[in-house]
């Protein structure tokens, strides 16, 4: 697994098994811990990045379930998005249920669904399977709009937990870390254990792994099924954060935004999606927040501003990629080994 | 559905499936040398279509003249184009898995777009008028002369390639790459080249497409969405035969005029009419046919072995 101290031995299966096996890493995941919880302090109005990264990240972990670990290409993945986004949005707003009962109902419904869209898994391969699932994104927006009405026109109510209405940035963190947290330990978890191992041993060779014992149609419809509840929940949180909901949320842009998130931040990996997710989008929005000052300076840029972005986003996955195609994850796996036997080279 | 409706629907569903099947070209031939699945495809249909249209603008020249040049420049700029992605982008990933490959190349579609944008705005853009825009009657049945002209030029380029990949040594050297790139490499034949080909061959196709939008509805950020569709005809038809993107185009292009165009205006499901069905049509069509034939209609079909 990871590069370990000499002298430092794994003496019980307990300890092989821990999810942080080395004192750096329990140090570490305690301060980020900390971190996390003292950011509505330290970053101020710009708490919305988190926030915005906390909600993709639950959908990216869904996605790196999917498609990291089990191998399956989705294009759909904010199809199931838009159900969680749109069945919490109709439950709160017409049955008045609250957002406690809304937000596992949005997991489970996308949880039910996402095993009937992977039905063609057992069949379709590859990309193929990425464009059967980009049949079901299409017809997913199809019936949202003709059915939810269309665009940017669904306003959901406020979170009320008991008396407490949810309203500023700072109270729906507090609401969104316990979940982000439970949700990327759960998927943590899960990766290690006999369910993760046979979703490694269906993407690496789908009919060997049959042949040794892994139920094909289980394991392939419960990844569709986990990669969609999660994108559920997010879609659900997605919704009671942006307050109003539309078609043009979840379209297929935002699909393609999900793997390039897991690829960035580094597929198989259980930090991926949370990194992956962070880069894109303080990429998307810090980019949105630097160019007026680019332009404030430099005024000949100013009608240049817009696609000046996308060519710099655009330009920077090129270079993370090609510079390392594992993605940050093992960027920071590489960084950690270097500074491990600094100064020696090896 | 009346024979009229019906018979008027296939000439332009073929009309529009042309273009499709232009466009899908360019991601069958590009998947069939290098395995590469090219997100960008439809960002380097649009770059064809507005560099054409700049360019006849900018000349001098009668009219005819102009377009004639600038289809050769464009032709020349989607090969350069089409070697400097590859050597810039994809060399240094060579051998990097598909998923990180696919994410780069629509990386690129982002700059692509981003720097036409930024040089032509983000308006629709049309040829000044100057090739015949007229119709073709047959008997009670109008079709736009572009039409049955990206028709012409679909069938000529497959018939072309066809040939290319039978007979040339090149078009073989890009089998071989693409049925095993190891294998191919130790027999003599240069992976790199064989991929900077290939890359140059499918932004010429999709520059060929971009024009013939441009001629018959201007070019618009909005088609950007052809490429998708386009993706979906190379898949229907096998994501690696050449004849299947084509075909694939011709089926998606008649399906989403008629049978699409038959359910927006006759079909109401539970008295809800079914209003812009058109659009999703080809993907419904295409879900079925991957459950039977999960290769599509003439892809090569993998035969796995333990």
């Amino acid at each position: 697994m990871s590069a370990r101290p000499a002298g430092d031995f794994k003496t019980t299966y307990a300890a092989d098994m821990a999810l942080l096996d080395t004192r750096f890493y329990r140090v570490g995941f305690v301060l980020l811990l900390l971190a996390l919880v003292a950011a509505p302090a330290l970053l101020g109005r710009y708490l919305f990045f988190l926030n915005t990264i906390g909600i993709f990240a639950i959908g990216a972990v869904g996605m790196s379930l999917l498609t990291g670990f089990a191998g399956q290409i989705s294009l759909g993945h904010a199809a199931f998005m838009a159900i969680g986004a749109y069945g919490s949005w109709y439950v709160t707003s017409h049955f008045g249920w609250p957002f406690v009962a809304a937000l596992p109902l949005a997991g489970a419904v996308a949880f039910g669904l996402g095993a009937v869209v992977g039905l063609p898994s057992l069949r379709i391969k590859g990309l193929y399977l990425a464009i059967a699932t980009m049949a079901f994104q299409f017809i997913t927006e199809y019936v949202i709009i003709h059915t939810a009405g269309g665009m940017g026109g669904n306003v959901v109510p406020p979170i009320k937990l008991g008396t407490l209405q949810i309203r500023t940035e700072a109270q729906f963190y507090y609401l969104l870390l316990p979940i982000w947290i439970v949700s990327g330990v759960f998927a943590a978890n899960l990766v290690r254990g006999r369910i993760g191992l046979a979703l490694m041993a269906v993407r690496d060779r789908d009919y060997a792994a049959q042949v040794l014992g892994v139920d094909l149609l289980y394991y392939k419809l419960l990844a569709f099924a986990l990669g969609a509840s999660y994108a559920g929940i997010a879609g659900s949180l997605f919704a009671h954060y942006n307050k109003v909901i539309g078609a043009e949320h979840f379209n297929i842009g935002l699909s393609i935004d999900f793997i390039a998130m897991i690829v960035l931040g580094g597929l198989s990996s259980i930090w991926g999606p949370h990194l992956g997710a962070a880069l894109v989008i303080l990429l998307n929005q810090g980019l949105r927040l630097v160019t007026p000052y680019i332009v404030e300076v430099l005024p000949v840029l100013a009608r240049a501003a817009t696609p000046l972005r996308e060519i710099v986003f655009g330009a920077l996955l090129i270079i993370l990629l090609i510079w390392e195609p594992g993605g940050l994850a093992m960027l920071f796996r590489k960084l950690k080994r270097t500074l491990d036997l600094w100064p020696f080279p090896h | 559905m009346s024979l009229q409706f019906a018979v008027e629907g296939v000439a332009i569903g073929l009309a529009v499936g042309s273009i499709y099947a232009l466009i899908a070209l360019g991601f069958a031939l590009l998947y069939k040398a290098t395995k590469i699945l090219n997100l960008a495809h439809g960002e380097l249909v649009l770059f064809g279509g507005y560099l054409a249209i700049a360019i006849t603008r900018a000349l001098h020249l009668p009219p005819a003249g102009a377009f004639v040049v600038a289809i050769a420049l464009t032709l020349a700029a989607a090969a350069a184009l089409g070697f400097v992605i590859e050597r810039a982008i994809m060399r240094p990933l060579l051998g990097q898995s598909v998923l990180s490959v696919i994410i780069v190349t629509l990386a690129f579609g982002y700059i692509v777009r981003g720097v036409m944008v930024g040089l032509w705005g983000g308006d629709t853009r049309q040829f000044p008028p100057v090739v015949p825009t007229g119709v073709v009657r047959l008997g009670d049945l109008v079709i736009p002369e572009v039409g049955i002209w990206s028709a012409l030029v679909a069938l000529v380029l497959l018939a072309a390639f066809t040939l290319f990949f039978r007979y040339s040594l090149w078009g073989i050297a890009m089998r071989a790459a693409a049925n095993e790139q190891m294998t191919a490499s130790t027999l003599g034949v240069s992976l790199t080249r064989v991929f900077a080909y290939a890359w140059a061959f499918a932004a010429m196709a999709a520059s060929v497409g971009g024009i013939l939008i441009g001629l018959w509805l201007g070019v618009n950020f909005a088609l950007a969405q052809v490429g998708l569709k386009a993706l979906a005809a190379a898949i229907l038809g096998g994501l690696d035969s050449i004849p299947g993107a084509i075909l694939g185009g011709f089926i998606i292009g008649v399906l989403e005029t008629v049978v699409g165009g038959y359910i927006d205006a006759h079909v109401a499901v539970f008295g809800v009419s079914l209003q812009g069905f058109k659009e999703i049509t080809p993907f419904v069509v295409i879900l079925l046919v991957l459950l039977i034939k999960p290769y599509g209609l003439f892809g090569t079909e993998h035969v796995e072995r333990l």
